[in-house]
């Protein structure tokens, strides 16, 4: 009953739910801030995302004509709710770890597909034109880059595996473990090819310039996103800043979890996040125009992909 | 206290107006102001939380150019309904209160405000981005007291 409890918490409070909200609405405010400094621009306030939240709940949501309105009005629930999942299952290190109730890095892997696809569904159901170039363009972005990244995630597993005595360790929280012990990941040159994988799947997850190209908003209107209004809006910003969370916190997991226990250790968890936010997105964002949709799938299908497999190759040479 | 809440919300979420452009037949003057208002540095507009959108169904300040051509009168109105309240409108430019240089003209279907309610009027031709941020501003303080 109590491990029940606890498992509730732990999805609807922290380190899920709200803790992971108010963080990722914190970094996308620190991100906005800082690309408009960058830009050598005043820039909005550093609650901005929370001020848009609380006006998107108070305007009218309109449902097209045209849509399936039961898919219309759902999708963002549900992608909202698996990121919320998805955030409980990022260890911190010293202050919170998985139950191994919720599943492994092959679950977070598919869980952290659920917005593409829900974006996807969004779009087709909306009825929309832009919503269907939008919905193509984000299925060919994903199919790019969902295989390079399962190869670092995999040299990762496999590394953590061997050292540990079997074979692969799928355990997140071995992973950190591991890293405890043997020094952090980002320290070993041999890891480098599946950090910099991971580093180009940063902007194209989370669907910011240079591959922002299903939402890109001079082209196609936002896309998917270009029917909704009022809270289901919001919800599918809630859900972009629990993503956010979830996709750096991963990468912190996988390369850097090192830290102290304790207050401190969840102090510098949000410290990460917030530098690889800036680091990895805005920087890239404010100095890059936008790809087409045929350069981004090429490139994906070159450099990560051949990091990737260098990476699994060292490993298996390795091990 | 209970009636303290909603205000608080309201006076909040005038933090974040998001605008939507129509251009409604300009000669593209006012359209290069309002483009050069929000991105170049000199007069960021995102310091007031704004930010522009693609879709009409994400706006709240709608701003309006052009002096209503009989062309795009339809698209313009249609346009206009498919923006959910509480929404504020700005007509930028003289074009949309009179016609402007075009007022004489027979593809003219203006003035602007016997079609759709116009709660701030921006004059120039084109105006200076100081008077279309002053107009922003205003359109603000009108939508205060409908969200
Ligand atoms: S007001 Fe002047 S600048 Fe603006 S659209 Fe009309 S003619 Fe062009």
């Amino acid at each position: 009953m109590s491990d029940g409890l606890i498992l509730l918490f732990s999805v609807l409070v922290f380190p899920g739910g709200l803790f992971a909200l108010a963080l990722g609405l914190l970094i996308k405010g620190v991100d906005r801030r800082v690309a408009a400094r960058l830009q050598r621009r005043v820039g909005p306030p550093l609650l901005q995302p929370v001020f848009d939240l609380i006006k998107l709940s108070r305007k009218e949501t309109m449902i097209p004509a045209q849509s399936s309105a039961a898919i219309f009005r759902w999708a963002p629930l549900a992608g909202f709710s698996c990121m919320v999942l998805a955030a409980a299952m990022i260890p911190i290190n010293g202050v919170y770890r998985p139950s191994p109730e919720l599943g492994d890095l092959l679950t977070l892997f598919y869980l952290l597909a659920v917005p593409a696809v829900v974006l996807m569904l969004a779009g087709s159901a909306s009825g929309s034109p832009f919503g269907a170039i939008g919905f193509s363009r984000e299925m060919s972005i994903m199919l790019a880059y969902e295989g390079p990244v399962l190869l670092a995630l995999l040299s990762v597993a496999i590394r953590v595996g061997v050292g540990e005595g079997h074979l692969i360790s799928l355990s997140l929280t071995e992973i950190v473990q591991y890293q405890r012990v043997h020094g952090p990941f980002i320290l070993d040159p041999w890891m480098w090819p599946a950090m910099l994988t991971f580093l180009c799947f940063f902007p194209a997850n989370l669907g910011v310039l240079p591959f922002d190209i299903p939402e890109a908003e001079t082209e196609v209107l936002e896309g998917p996103l270009l029917e909704y209004s009022g809270p289901s809006l919001g919800l599918f910003k809630m859900m972009s800043a629990v993503k956010c969370v979830v996709v750096l916190g991963l990468g912190i997991t996988l390369f850097l979890p090192n830290g102290p226990d304790g207050v401190l250790g969840l102090l510098l968890f949000a410290v990460k996040c917030t530098v690889l936010a800036v680091l990895g997105v805005t920087v890239v964002r404010t100095g890059m125009g936008r790809m087409r949709i045929d350069q981004a799938f090429r490139f994906f299908l070159k450099w990560p992909l051949a990091l990737g497999i260098a990476s699994l190759a060292i490993m298996l040479a390795r091990s | 206290m209970n009636a303290q809440i909603p205000s608080l919300l309201s006076r909040l979420s005038t933090k974040s107006p998001w605008l939507y452009r129509i251009n409604a037949g300009s000669c593209n003057g006012c359209d290069v102001e309002l483009a050069t208002t929000a991105i170049i540095p000199r007069y960021d507009v995102e310091r007031l939380g704004c930010q522009y959108c693609g879709s009409p169904k994400h706006a709240d300040i709608v701003l309006i150019t052009g002096p209503l051509t009989v062309r795009v009168k339809d698209k313009v109105l249609r346009l206009y309904q498919e923006i959910p309240d509480p929404k504020v409108t700005v007509a930028v430019g003289v074009c949309p209160i009179s016609g402007g240089v075009f007022r004489d003209s027979y593809a003219i279907a203006g003035p602007l405000d016997q079609y759709i309610p116009i709660d701030v009027n921006v004059p120039g031709c084109p105006p200076r981005p100081q008077a279309i941020i002053e107009g922003i501003a205003k359109a603000i303080a009108v939508w205060q007291t409908r969200i």
